[in-house]
């Protein structure tokens, strides 16, 4: 009754005519880098659309952690067709709501570093997870992990918080991969260099690395593509580790309760296609998930090439996060 | 002298006023403030009842709960300390120095400054005081000091850039009503400056007092975007960043649940003291004939002292405005000028509309909600009860809005389908949120009315919508066109409530900025940060023309001086 | 008529309440006298409305005002000082007493304008109270007073602290209103206001 009255006073305050739908629509929960004006989305909406009589509809959450979220509330309600942003961190979470339903995509076209084959998440790109440093303020950047832990500590690094951001925690589970159960000594050696601890990626990329603040920051091995694509500088470059790089794929996935579900499966089928994935390495600025040959902007290659791709099963992931978290906080706040 | 006034006398007053049975003054402030109640608690009771509570011993015997708790009151007792001991001594300069060139256009910035949007303002202030920072390298260089922003330092200062103009501003114009008889009495005295503090402005302080140093306690005790970012990291966490975390990816809604109960009864511990020594400003009469400067301030070298002090906050204030000008400049030419010719970049253009939409309903919707509350609380019948509405009042500030908004979209999710209902959510939620400050800017002068005006407004029959017309209304202009402007561009600003209602689909200028800066677009986002700057001075200035006595029409009189009534500029 | 019956009051803490009781007709005007705390005021503020008596009543025309509100009792009262709304217009400030929400027929504002000029204020119908002098202002509270047309005129030392011309000026215009019928309660401690004025006298 509650619930009713407000609506209806929320309707009363802004009544906006509905707008007019096709026949078919797909509903997709997604993040603003993949939507946003300058994102892959609006290209391969349009892609999309001219292969079928239908109709793309962005839901456009914050975050994958958003989508994920979404989803949780909303339960058997929701009115997603598909989910699109998700990533190796929050995928298991996400499959152990149950609302998700399997694909059958044929997955031999991806290319990625380490074997998938997932029944319920069909990948759309990937990347590492890489120390960005300015060459200018840091010429000689640390070699391997190691050699920035047991830098001295003038050399400042900006990291993320791994309670609420992506590379926070793939910086957690890159540390826990390469020390195991000395993690937490080396944390408390690399803390002296970590100048702040941020919300998201953006918070200490715009305002403290662009800014000059710490020569170093935790982001993607793939930032510098953006960087020397677009803005048309070397000046920031992606630290090389030898102990390997920590990687991170983002997946899309059906959603149970959708009544589009053949709709939904088309567009799987179609996002392993080049014309969802060209769009990948400039505008999503990752790796494309398929092997675009010489479609892949020149600048991809001038990356770093890591020796080893570090990665723990999701479902590792999901069972120890919440330990790992607190021996994480444990060794900062001591 | 002729007897020319001739009448037959009438028996009683023939002119019922509109709205004039107290039923009118009371209820619709009472039921608001109800609302208020209803609605936090409701959010807070989703939460708690979609997971177990845990136990307060478990929460107390966590090492990390504890440290997160003492941290998050130690740094918002510092940052009131400091931002009080910035604001008073620029109130008073303000106050004995009525008119000085630039002294409008001071008041706008200390206005602003609230309402900037944390992540534009952050990286103005990292621009200044960060490592690389214009005063890190005046302070390294020629007092060789080594200044850290980083962790505790940051925080506060970034808390009393945020808070100490807005003591500031409500300490000036408390003082500047002190009764004219007694700012009479110490000029002609000549009073020093110690003297004039104890006798005038100390008395006309300290009732406003309690109720803004809960008000700058509160903000700073949920402080948010500041402490995520030069917090430096989890050893400096407040319990809203704590709410954040564990919402975020754990979903742990239990922990939420418990800790938003802890820092609402901390707060509306605060509140609930404040509140004893009583919340209304002040019943001074305000009957000024004409403003007496005190001789504390006209001697030469005390205008070259007060000069350099403010010249000193006018630096703390517009360096990192300065630094937001500067980097958003480059990007501002792609915004407006994409072809070389003048055409705003549509998505830009959208989204400042969007905004508009957004802020103006809210800020009419909170100050309209402020005067029925206080409305309520002048009806003097049931004492208990308006304090209780007006506690209520400032409960938008102690509810973590994350904890209000899961809570809210757990128990009305089924029936919130599309993205109108999110915005009007996001209009109502922004208009609760800017309320308590509304309110605050309104309280001293909405009870300004003083006995003997009630008395005669009383017997002449002068009440409900007369009354608000005749007697509030003309006073009230400048105060209310304030108020609007702060309701309207706290919801400009705002990041948090879109965030969590919105679409991010359809962006607000705030959305817009954080999806720029999501995507290397810094150029683009810089220039949006100094677009929404100026956007908020804009609105500042508009407001407070439309607040100016030259705007006022119908019986105004033709006067060579102006009209006493309590002044905000 | 006016019968004020055993009207007890005492502040908080007051030891002695005050018993006020007396009657008078319209057409009279009764003085008040009293030093200062004597509760010339607050008898007064009792007959306006503004103080609630613990015990009595308060009778008009045989009908009793003891739970009318200010607004719905039949008088007017002009204080010593601060009777003007500071922000309106000496013609608002008028006006509000003719009606309360300032919707003037032309024959008000003519009204408020021959008003003025009989009390020696033309053209002053759009200054603020703040530009006119005491004994300017305490005219215009009058005239207010009298242009209410209020059968009841409460009256708080008026005149006191005004000059010489300002005085027999409102007394002439007190003396008049007596004569239409008006019932005016004086409270004055001046000797000559009570001689020329007041019908009886009633010492506290």
């Amino acid at each position: 009754m509650l619930n009713r009255a407000f609506t209806l006073f929320l309707f009363t305050l802004f009544s906006v005519p509905a707008s007019a739908e096709k026949a078919s629509t797909l509903t997709i929960y997604t993040h603003p880098s993949f939507a946003a004006e300058w994102g892959p989305g609006p290209a391969v909406k349009a892609a999309f659309e001219q292969s079928c009589d239908c109709q793309i509809n962005y839901v456009v959450l914050d975050s994958g952690g958003d989508i994920l979220q979404r989803l949780r509330l909303e339960g058997e309600s929701t009115e997603a067709d598909l989910v699109l942003g998700l990533d190796t961190g929050t995928m298991e979470t996400t499959r152990q709501t149950g609302l998700l339903a399997n694909h059958d995509t044929d997955l031999s076209a991806l290319s990625l570093p380490i074997d998938w084959q997932d029944p319920v998440f069909v990948p759309y790109d990937w990347g590492y997870f890489a120390f960005v440093y300015d060459t200018e303020q840091l010429p000689e950047p640390p070699k391997s992990l190691e050699a920035l832990i047991s830098a001295p500590d003038d050399l400042k690094i900006i990291i993320q918080d791994p309670r609420t951001s992506t590379p926070g925690l793939g910086l957690l589970l890159w540390m826990r991969h390469v020390y195991g159960d000395q993690a937490s000594e080396k944390w408390q050696q690399l803390k002296g260099k970590i100048l702040t601890t941020t919300k998201s990626w953006s918070d200490g990329y715009f305002s403290l690395f662009m800014n000059g603040e710490a020569p170093m920051i935790l982001s993607y091995s793939t930032s510098p593509a953006y960087h020397m694509a677009v803005d048309k500088t070397d000046r920031y470059q992606a630290a090389e580790f030898e102990e390997g790089h920590y990687l991170q794929v983002e997946v899309a996935a059906l959603v149970k309760s959708s009544d589009q579900k053949e709709l939904g499966q088309a567009f799987l089928d179609f996002m392993l296609s080049e014309d969802f994935q060209r769009h990948i390495p400039l505008k999503n600025v990752m790796y494309p998930a398929t092997d675009l040959g010489d479609e892949l902007p020149a600048v991809f290659d001038k990356l770093i090439q890591p020796s080893d791709a570090l990665y723990f099963d999701p479902k590792t992931v999901t069972d120890n996060r919440r330990t790992w978290l607190n021996e994480w906080l444990d060794a900062m706040t001591r | 002298m002729s007897p020319v006034i001739q009448h037959q006398r009438r028996s009683l007053p023939a002119y019922p006023a509109p709205l004039s049975h107290s039923r009118w003054k009371l209820w619709p402030g009472l039921t608001i403030a109800a609302a208020l109640i209803v609605l936090s608690l409701a959010g807070l009771g989703a939460l708690v009842w979609e997971a177990e509570l845990p136990g307060l011993s478990e929460f107390w015997s966590n090492r990390y709960l504890r440290t997160v708790v003492t941290f998050t009151i130690w740094q918002a007792f510092l940052s009131v300390v400091l931002s009080l001991l910035v604001a008073f001594p620029v109130a008073r300069i303000l106050a004995r120095q009525p008119a000085f060139p630039g002294r409008a256009f001071l008041l706008r910035l200390m206005e602003l400054s609230l309402v900037l949007p944390s992540i534009v303002l952050v990286s103005g202030i990292i621009s200044v005081y960060g490592r690389q920072g214009w005063f890190t390298g005046l302070a390294n260089e020629w007092l060789g000091t080594s200044w850290n922003l980083y962790g505790i330092n940051g925080i506060v200062l970034a808390h009393v850039f945020f808070n100490a103009p807005l003591a500031a501003r409500i300490l000036l114009q408390a003082i500047e009503s002190a009764p004219a008889s007694q700012r009479r009495v110490a000029a002609q005295l000549g009073l020093g400056r110690w003297w004039y503090w104890r006798a005038v402005e100390w008395p006309a302080v300290k009732p406003v007092l309690p109720g803004l140093a809960a008000l700058v306690f509160t903000l700073c005790f949920t402080s948010f975007a500041i402490v995520m970012t030069l917090g430096g990291g989890p050893a400096a966490t407040t319990i809203e960043v704590a709410i954040y975390q564990s919402l975020r990816f754990e979903f742990d809604a239990g922990q939420a649940a418990l800790l938003a109960m802890v820092q609402l009864v901390i707060c509306g511990f605060f509140w609930w003291l404040a509140a004893r020594h009583g919340l209304t400003a002040s019943l001074l009469p305000d009957r000024r004939v004409a403003s007496h400067r005190s001789k504390a301030g006209s001697s030469i070298w005390a205008r070259l002292g007060d000069g350099t002090a403010l010249a000193v906050f006018v630096l703390f204030l517009v360096t990192p405005l300065m630094a937001i000008l500067l980097r958003g400049l480059p990007g501002m030419g792609s915004a407006f000028f994409p072809d070389g010719t003048f055409s705003v970049n549509p998505a830009l253009l959208d989204a400042t509309l969007r905004s508009l939409g957004i802020a103006i309903p809210a800020g009419l919707m909170s100050v309209i909600a402020a005067l029925l509350i206080l409305a309520s609380g002048t009806s003097q019948s049931r004492p208990t009860i308006t304090r209780l509405s007006d506690v209520a009042a400032y409960l938008p500030l102690m509810v973590p809005p994350l904890v209000l908004g899961t809570g809210l979209f757990l128990l009305f999710r089924p029936s919130l389908g599309n993205s109108s209902e999110g915005l009007a959510l996001v209009t109502l939620i922004n208009a609760m949120m800017a309320l308590p400050f509304v309110l605050q800017m309104l309280r001293g002068p909405m009870g300004s009315l003083d006995s003997a005006s009630r008395m005669q407004a009383d017997q002449l029959g002068v009440l409900g919508w007369y009354r608000w017309r005749w007697l509030h209304w003309p006073r009230m202009r400048r105060p209310l066109a304030l108020a609007m402007a702060y309701g309207t561009g706290l919801s400009l600003g705002d990041f948090g409530v879109i965030a969590l209602f919105g679409s991010p689909g359809q962006p607000t200028l705030p959305v817009l900025l954080y999806q720029q800066l999501g995507s290397y677009r810094i150029d683009a986002a810089a220039a949006t940060g100094l677009w929404l700057v100026l956007l908020l001075l804009m609105l500042f200035s508009l407001f407070n023309r439309l607040g100016s006595p030259l705007f006022n029409s119908g019986l105004a009189p033709k006067s060579s001086r102006t009209v006493p009534e309590p002044e905000h500029a | 008529m006016l019968e004020v019956q055993n009207l007890v009051f005492a502040y908080p803490g007051q030891e002695t309440p005050w018993n006020f009781q007396f009657s008078a007709e319209p057409g009279h005007c009764i003085a008040i006298h009293g030093a200062s705390g004597s509760g010339k005021s607050t008898l007064m503020n009792l007959l306006a409305g503004f103080l609630e008596p613990q015990s009595g009543d308060i009778l008009w025309q045989g009908k009793s005002l003891r739970h009318a509100a200010p607004w719905q009792r039949p008088m007017t009262s002009v204080f010593q000082e601060h009777n003007l709304f500071e922000h309106l217009s000496v013609t608002a400030n008028i006006g509000l007493g003719i009606h309360p929400g300032l919707k003037l027929a032309p024959e008000d504002t003519q009204a408020i304008e021959r008003g003025l000029d009989s009390v020696g204020l033309s053209g002053f119908g759009q200054r603020l109270p703040s530009d006119l002098s005491g004994g300017q202002r305490q005219r215009v509270a009058l005239l207010r007073a009298i242009l209410r047309k209020q059968p009841l005129m409460l009256l708080d030392e008026p005149l006191t602290g005004l000059d010489r011309e300002a005085r027999d000026l409102l007394r002439q215009l007190l003396l008049q209103q007596k004569a239409q019928g008006a019932l005016i309660v004086l409270a004055s401690h001046d000797e000559e206001d009570r001689r020329i004025l007041a019908d009886s006298v009633c010492t506290l």
